[in-house]
């Protein structure tokens, strides 16, 4: 009790300082006069009385001293008297102040932009009812987002069909629910009442998917398992954002019917407003919809009832006390079993792979993490290259803090002889750089904020609602704190040490004849730290534009020059196979070879580097059918007459796809180099046949030509073996049901690749008064030039790459102001020496050497260590560049001479100016 | 050792509350010199009372609660502050004083049997 009574009284005097100081010198001063009336009543003079007064009583300083000691938190006192005495050095030099906290600021804010992101892409939980328990069913991100799910070749499952799914929710009461959801995106046409349609993000999940996460309804209610059955009318439920973006939270949107793909569907309910789905995604769903209602929106190219048709990421709550390790084995066990009992896995060499097949059971708490996997290592490596800039920013401010320092010097030193302790002034100095590092951590907050969003803005471009948001977190608060903490201690401490050894004597001798001796050494490491990071960054810049470049020029294989592509989805607007698409097909063609300026214009399933791709394995006939463990995979397309002349791709022998290649033509192909170089090596490809289907077609396609390879998948990695088939000609005797769905999955067009003479906005108006003809229920989803489209693949390098280049000249910039600094500074400190040299016939050229020798010294110095770092930098992002060694000599050289030249004219400009020092001048100074 | 006897005594650690609680528990209240004052004739100038060691304590009883201190005027008239004991004062000499005996008890006790052995 009463030691919280005397923490409060503290407290309050630790408030009312002043008032409490003036208190104790009444009453010292009553105790003196007290003292001195008795002195004088003893017989003393009046100054005798006093002089013996102040003696009896004793060290009076000392006695406020002790008293103030035990009055408050002396720590806190002596910590607030700093934080008032730095803003009172702040006042006198606000240029100092400014120049150090902005410094700082872009540092900080660089990485806190960066953590931004980390936090919220990498360390985020869904926001979703205790995301801990939550296990995926799966630990990769093989293949999306239509498989059989024996991709991967060590077992490991991480994709089911609804088949498979059923029965594992059935045999796993582990999970207290255990939920369903599209791997893949899709898009869906939407339309409420009369309103033009247009195309939004929509995911099919199981109906148990919300109660699994334990999301609410907004408004009006989530559907549940009882929505999910065949019989049951067909119901969505809306996102919050979509809500608000589209309807402007209309509230009759609540129990109202829309058109999905044409489709009658009820909007049930409004998702809570934080949930954004399963996964961080820059396309969040706009719907969510109950898997039974898939074959009824997406109709003959329904995969719900294929058995092995994989497409259903599995996300679970698992029951409190469950062992992972048996569950893990036991669903592994399941599932081997379950696949032994299918059809499907019966044929295609599946059952040589099911005795491997197995699951991991991951923790799912961040949901699917397939946005993760592809951008971790892109933002580790911007966080260090973000550190380095502010390890720089960090030199570049201790420099100008010693700078300081000196100047401050003989206040220092008259302090020390006054008494002040050592470490009281260095807790002094560092409360002054950690209130700098503070100050300008708020202002990096505010940088941060910019540069997360712009940052966004580049590496999503187009991103409608964005579920990764560039608010600052508490998370991201505590970081750019800590950091600030950290920045001003690193900065602060090499100035306060070395100022704390000051010499009071120095004081008293009153020259700064020794000025700038013992600072000069620290001066030159932080300017060689500078150079080294700077250099590193320079090297990395190199490195990553290089490869950036190197994505960007590669031949693709493609014509770019007035080249356009349109994606459109006929199945939004009820197109279903075969004859009324083959009738759409003719159509669209002939609108839009109608369009002035349309030199020629060609459908395809997919186009060059658009995320779209059909992979499958090629049989031959006369050949064995291949093992599952062969390689006998290639790319597939079907195109129409025009496509491969539109996108510019070189026919190199036989003859191209024609019009006559039609359903009532014989089945032909045309393949790539690629192709002709994996499945015929040794022979002429012309005339020969392959299949698709296995055993129900090894030898359908009749090979009729070849192209050059051009890039439709991975832009990284060469072209792939890659067939081109007419999008007329189907095949109609197939049994399986995999084939048969395949076969019509594989007719639909989602791309038109056009050459046109003429501008983006006018062939886009074109075009939609040409779809408008054809069908006013067909929505373009998008339309670009080619090389935007080939472009786009590479937006999250080009993003890191300017980064990086910003940052290493920003470091630049940083090196060469710190060198200018310091090297003006000496060579001021030095004006006495350079005089003297100069009295003794040392011309301009020579002073001017001397300077820079000193310069270049360094450099070296800072070469020695950021050669080695940079190499070491260079081998940690191996994995980024694309055809760049990690070594690269053109990077490092590049990065050595700008950096040369950088610290070349920092250094000369207080070179020439102390060569045109009079040597009378200088001397008489002294 | 008659030298050894007129060497300024220092005070335990803690016994110069207790005694500036009694002194103003016996006197009513009294401003520093006061206390000084009846300090030193009370030790008959044994007692090395630093002003540095009794302003802190002034300071720490009156943060307890257990003085109050209030401006007045001296006989002299001159400026003062007089401290006076305050309930929880009282309580907390009683117990104090308690402690104290037993605690000078117990080492007197220790001393003996340290003789006697």
């Amino acid at each position: 009790m009463r030691y919280l009574r005397r923490f409060l009284a503290k407290c309050i005097s630790l408030v009312r300082n002043r008032c409490a100081e003036e208190e104790l010198n009444r009453e010292i001063n009553g105790h003196l006069a007290l003292l001195e009336d008795d002195y004088r009543e003893k017989g003393m003079s009046a100054d005798e009385a006093h002089f013996a007064a102040r003696r009896a009583y004793g060290n009076v300083e000392q006695a406020k001293q002790s008293h103030r000691e035990e009055r408050s938190i002396l720590w806190l006192e002596q910590f607030m008297q700093d934080i008032r005495y730095t803003i009172r050095q702040f006042r006198k030099s606000p240029g100092f102040a400014i120049t150090v906290i902005l410094t700082i600021a872009l540092g900080i804010g660089a990485n806190t932009a960066i953590f931004t992101l980390i936090h919220s892409i990498l360390l985020k939980s869904l926001p979703v009812a205790d995301p801990k328990s939550l296990y995926r069913v799966g630990d990769v991100y093989t293949d999306c987002c239509l498989t059989n799910g024996l991709e991967n070749s060590n077992g490991d499952f991480d994709i089911f069909s609804w088949d498979n799914y059923r029965q594992l929710r059935a045999s796993t009461p582990e999970f207290e629910q255990l939920a369903a959801m599209q791997a893949g995106e899709q898009l869906l046409s939407v339309r409420r009442g009369t309103n033009p349609a247009h195309s939004r993000q929509a995911e099919f999940v199981s109906g148990n998917y919300f109660s699994t996460f334990g999301v609410a309804a907004f408004a009006g209610r989530m559907f549940t398992d009882a929505d999910d059955q065949a019989t049951a009318q067909p119901v969505v439920v809306m996102s919050y954002r979509t809500w608000q973006s589209d309807y402007a939270g209309d509230p009759s949107v609540v129990d109202s019917t829309f058109y999905l793909q044409g489709q009658l569907v009820t909007v049930v309910g409004i998702a809570a407003p934080d949930f954004y789905g399963d996964r961080i995604s820059a396309n969040p769903p706009s719907f969510w919809v109950p898997l039974s209602d898939e074959p009824l929106l997406n109709g003959a190219n329904s995969v719900l009832h294929q058995p092995i048709a994989c497409w259903l990421y599995l996300l679970g709550r698992l029951r409190p006390g469950v062992s992972i390790d048996t569950l893990q084995q036991k669903i592994s066990a399941n599932l081997r079993q379950w696949l032994t009992t299918v059809d499907g896995y019966q044929r295609h060499g599946f059952p040589a792979l099911i005795s491997k097949v197995h699951v991991v059971l991951a923790p799912g708490g961040a949901g699917i993490e397939r946005l993760q996997e592809q951008t971790d290592k892109k933002l580790y490596l911007l966080l260090s290259i973000s550190l380095l800039v502010l390890l720089v920013a960090c030199a570049n401010v201790a420099n100008l803090m010693l700078a300081r320092g000196m100047k401050r010097r003989a206040e220092t030193s008259m302090r020390m002889a006054l008494g002040s302790a050592r470490s009281r002034l260095i807790r002094q100095m560092l409360t002054e750089s950690v209130l700098l590092g503070c100050l300008g951590g708020l202002a990096g907050l505010a940088i941060a904020y910019a540069g997360t969003q712009t940052i966004l803005a580049l590496a999503f471009p187009g991103a409608l609602h964005s579920a990764i948001r560039a608010t600052p977190s508490l998370a991201v608060l505590g970081f750019a704190f800590l950091l600030s903490l950290a920045t001003g201690m690193v900065f602060g401490s090499v100035p306060a040490w070395i100022t704390s050894h000051a010499d009071p004597a120095e004081a008293l001798r009153g020259a700064t004849r020794s000025l700038g001796d013992r600072a000069s050494l620290p001066q030159k490491w932080m300017i060689i730290l500078q150079a080294a990071f700077a250099l590193v960054l320079l090297m990395g810049a190199g490195l990553l534009t290089k490869s950036l470049q190197n994505m960007e020029r590669q031949d693709f294989g493609l014509q770019t020059a007035n080249r356009y592509v349109l994606h459109f989805d006929p199945m939004g607007a009820g197109y279903l196979p075969e004859g009324k698409l083959a009738d759409l097909y003719r159509r669209l063609e002939l609108h839009f070879a109608a369009i002035p300026g349309m030199q020629s214009v060609g459908l395809a399933m997919y186009s060059p580097l658009d995320g779209n791709q059909w992979t499958d394995g090629i049989t031959l006939p006369g050949r064995p059918l291949p093992d599952p463990n062969d390689d006998n995979d290639a790319l597939l397309n079907r195109v129409s007459a025009n496509f491969l002349d539109a996108t510019g791709q070189t026919l190199i022998r036989g003859r191209g796809i024609s019009q006559a290649d039609n359903e009532h033509g014989p089945f032909v192909a045309v393949v790539n180099e690629a192709f002709a170089k994996k499945f015929f090596p040794h022979e002429d490809p012309i005339g020969r046949r392959f299949g698709t289907y296995e055993r129900e077609d090894t030898g359908a396609y009749e090979i009729v030509g070849v192209v050059a390879n051009a890039k439709y998948t991975d832009p990284h990695e060469d072209a792939k073996a890659m067939a081109f088939e007419p999008l007329a000609q189907w095949q109609h005797n197939l049994k399986d049901p995999i084939f048969v769905y395949l076969e019509k999955q594989t007719h639909i067009a989602g791309a038109v690749a056009m050459n046109y003479r003429g501008t983006r906005q006018s062939l886009e108006q074109a075009i939609r008064s040409a779809l408008a003809e054809v069908d006013p229920n067909l929505a373009i989803i998008n339309l670009r030039s080619l090389d935007s489209q080939l472009a786009g693949n590479f937006s999250q390098e080009r993003l890191v790459a300017r980064l990086t280049v910003l940052c290493g000249l920003l470091a630049l910039v940083l090196t060469s102001i710190g060198l200018y600094g310091t090297t003006a500074y000496q060579t001021t400190q030095r004006t006495r020496e350079i005089g003297l040299h100069m009295a003794f016939g040392a011309d301009r050229s020579q002073v001017v050497g001397m300077v820079m020798r000193r310069t270049f010294g360094q450099l070296i110095f800072g070469l020695a260590l950021g050669i080695p770092i940079s190499l070491m930098g260079g081998r940690m992002m191996e994995s980024q560049l694309y055809l760049v060694k990690s070594y690269d000599p053109w990077s490092l050289v590049v990065a050595i001479f700008v950096l040369a030249f950088a610290v070349a004219v920092a250094g000369f400009i207080p070179a020439r100016r102390a060569a045109s020092i009079d040597p009378l001048r200088a001397l008489r100074n002294e | 050792m008659p030298s050894e006897e007129k060497e300024p005594l220092q005070l335990l650690q803690g016994t110069l509350d207790l005694i500036v609680l009694r002194t103003l528990s016996a006197l009513g209240a009294q401003h520093a010199y006061q206390i000084s004052t009846r300090l030193q004739q009370v030790s008959q100038n044994h007692l090395n009372l630093n002003q540095g060691t009794l302003y802190p304590a002034l300071v720490r009883l009156e943060q307890y609660g257990w003085i109050k201190g209030a401006w007045g005027r001296t006989e002299s008239n001159r400026e003062a502050k007089f401290y006076s004991i305050t309930k929880a004062g009282e309580q907390a000499l009683s117990k104090e004083t308690l402690r104290w005996r037993r605690m000078a008890g117990l080492v007197d006790r220790l001393l003996v049997e340290d003789f006697q052995s």
